[in-house]
């Protein structure tokens, strides 16, 4: 039972049921106040007025004119619904048009309901009883019987509304129930799946506006977005960590293995353990890059997004990478307008574009010019494009540059960990972009598209 | 120097021990961080060098905030494994000095280490600073060589500079990329070694006496006399 209470959707209904009830229960109790109440309270006003009309002749003109009065009243009201019985001290009757005192009324002066036989039937009668001066007893009543017949109805009609409103209020409560309880457990079954491992798996939404439901739906299905990226991500960084460092760990490997074997002079030694360092620190390197990608991917680094102004973003870049540029005999040439920001990471962006150049300088070959350009595209996105005349990539080998560690045939005798493109893509994903590769015919041209918005 | 190590990788400290004192440095050592911070508050330090996860109730970011709170400005440099940057942001945020990431190169360090205590000791006023027959005038932003007048671009300008004010010592290419162009990744190739052999194209090369050399495995260093 305790268990049952703290079920939401069973207190939900509980709830909705009482409300009902007790909304009922109030409108019922108004129609009551309303209908027998206030002939009930009629009735009490007509016979106190005549009790006090009666008592003031007493007073004015002694007992002559209380029964003088009482007599009229009798006579005048005619027909038997009004009771009136005059009685000296000790009961007996002086006039009215009851026979003797009626045994329902006790010795206390106050208002009765007596139950008098009059013309051989029995009837409801409310009464009452006040002492005069000289000791002298007075009963006043009125035949309530067809008010009690009323009321009776009116008692069964309310009965009959409560016993309705009580058996609306659980059906209604289940109902409001079942309804709750529906997209509840739907949602309990599709993420009880989802915990046995269908990642993919989905709360089904309703097309359209949608209720709290939909919006909780809608909520948790991109968290579950989010933690399938995630979770991918992890896997793909796992994979290229397993596959990837295994490279450079096993040259270091057989550096030092050599080392030992041969055991060189020590200025030979030297030398080797010299490049053996520069082996760590390469894997170091792949490590690092590996990190931040997977830091990228998860998405977190959004929280720290401020506004970046990329002019000076990319003209920081520009001065920062064109001595290696012009070191291969070509030029850097910047086209960057000013007013241009964006919402994002300004050290990951810089890095990005650090990456793109770092590539362009790379392939750039003598008297050529490598293109740094901001501007802003048709659809209102902004575009950071380094475009330069070296071999390009081959189309076949587009799709699959920005996957980690890919090393294109032209690339390779280079240095790098390969990653370059890998950050930047995931890079432009963060701030919701796209990296795109282009021909520069000849040569490579990387877009990295950014929304505005 | 004086220099309070607090690290609990045993195989970490002993490396760092030993090329501080071969460096001619002395060296106290902490295991934890309750040691750590009662050698810190106690002693008189010229730098501490601080790991970020640390046994004994208090890690490194509680050691230097209980530090700074009472007034100690000791230069500390942070050594983590973390090498996130939010990581790095926090570290400096708490009140340290410089931030290095494990794995690092005992040159990097000792190049930082340096960097650190000379700016602790610097006095602001400096207006103009010299390196042998080099000479910076920092107002009138003109910088000189046996009276011959360099035309550097403001960013020399800044990477001369910070060479100037570090002199004798070595800098590392990070550092450079950290100090005078502000940034935080490592760059796939050298960008720094192409700006370094512009500066010397304009204040070495017509002069007999190079000033500006280069230490294989570390970095930079500017020199009036090479050691």
């Amino acid at each position: 039972m305790t268990r049952l209470l703290h079920s939401t959707s069973v207190r939900l209904a509980l709830g909705y049921a009482l409300l009902f009830i007790l909304s009922s229960a109030l409108i019922g109790g108004f129609l009551w106040w309303r209908t027998t109440g206030y002939l009930e309270r009629a009735i009490d006003d007509v016979i106190v007025a005549d009790t006090r009309a009666i008592g003031d002749r007493l007073r004015d003109f002694g007992l002559a004119g209380a029964v003088e009065i009482v007599n009229l009243r009798v006579r005048r009201v005619g027909d038997d619904r009004a009771i009136y019985l005059l009685t000296d001290p000790r009961r007996n009757p002086v006039t009215g048009n009851l026979a003797a005192w009626p045994p329902d009324i006790g010795d206390r002066p106050g208002w009765y309901h007596a139950s008098l036989v009059r013309d051989g039937t029995r009837r409801l009668t409310r009464i009452l009883y006040v002492q005069l001066p000289n000791n002298f007893r007075l009963l006043v009543g009125r035949d309530v019987e067809d008010r009690e017949a009323l009321r009776q109805l009116v008692f069964n009609a309310l009965g009959w509304a409560a016993a309705a409103a009580i058996a609306l209020a659980v059906l209604g409560g289940l109902l409001v129930r079942r309804a709750a309880l529906a997209r509840i457990e739907e949602i309990n079954r599709t993420a009880s799946e989802i915990v046995k491992g269908d990642l993919a798996r989905r709360l089904p939404t309703r097309r359209g506006p949608g209720d709290e439901f939909d919006e909780l739906a809608i909520i948790i299905n991109g968290m579950l977005d989010q933690i399938q990226q995630l979770v991918e991500g992890l896997q793909t960084t796992s994979h290229a960590i397993a596959h990837d460092l295994r490279t450079p760990l096993a040259e270091l490997r057989g550096r030092l293995e050599s080392l030992l074997l041969r055991r060189p002079q020590s200025e030979t030694a030297f030398e080797e353990v010299q490049e053996a360092v520069a082996d760590v620190d390469r894997v170091i390197e792949i490590f690092n890059a590996l990190l931040r990608l997977a830091e990228i991917d998860s998405g977190l680094r959004r929280s720290g997004f401020s506004r970046v102004d990329l002019p000076t973003l990319v003209e920081d870049a520009a001065e920062l990478y064109r001595p290696i540029v012009e070191e291969k005999g070509a030029s850097l040439v910047l086209e960057a307008p000013v007013g241009l920001t964006v919402e994002g990471d300004p050290f990951l962006l810089a890095q990005a574009v650090g990456n793109l150049l770092d590539n362009a300088a790379k392939v750039a070959p003598a008297g050529c010019a490598v293109t740094l350009s901001l501007t802003r595209n048709a659809e209102g996105g902004i575009e950071i494009a380094v475009a330069d005349r070296g071999p390009g990539i081959p189309d076949a080998e587009k799709p699959r540059v920005t996957e980690r560690f890919f090393r294109g045939d032209a690339s390779r005798g280079t240095a790098g960990s390969g990653l370059g493109l890998s950050l930047v893509a995931a890079v432009a994903r963060l701030h919701g972009g796209t990296l795109v590769l282009e021909d520069n015919e000849p040569g490579l041209k990387a877009r990295l598209i950014l929304p505005t918005v | 120097m004086k220099i309070l190590l607090v690290e609990d990788n045993e195989r970490v400290a002993e490396f760092v021990a030993k090329g501080l004192k071969e460096s001619g440095h002395v060296l106290d050592h902490a295991g934890n961080g309750r040691d750590g911070l009662f050698l810190a508050s106690s002693e008189r330090y010229d730098a501490i060098i601080l790991d970020r996860m640390l046994p004994g109730g208090i890690d490194g970011l509680g050691i230097i905030e209980a530090l700074r709170k009472t007034g100690n400005k000791t230069p500390i440099l942070i050594l983590s494994a973390l090498a996130e940057v939010d990581d790095r942001i926090r570290g400096l945020k708490a009140g340290g000095d410089d931030y290095l990431t494990k794995p690092f190169a005992f040159g990097e360090l000792m190049a930082r280490l340096d960097a650190l205590v000379r700016r602790s000791q610097r006095v602001d006023a400096e207006t103009t600073l010299s390196v042998g027959d080099l000479r910076m005038d920092l107002l009138a932003r003109q910088v000189t060589r046996a009276g011959k007048a360099i035309d550097l671009q403001p960013r020399e300008f800044k990477l001369l500079e910070y060479l100037m004010r570090h002199a004798e010592q070595a800098v590392t290419r990070t550092m450079l990329l950290e100090n005078v162009w502000d940034y935080h990744f490592d760059p796939q190739t050298n960008v720094i070694d192409a700006h370094i052999s512009k500066l010397r194209q304009k204040i070495d090369a017509p002069f007999d006496r190079p000033l500006l050399h280069t230490i294989r495995g570390v970095g930079y260093k500017l020199a009036a006399t090479q050691a």
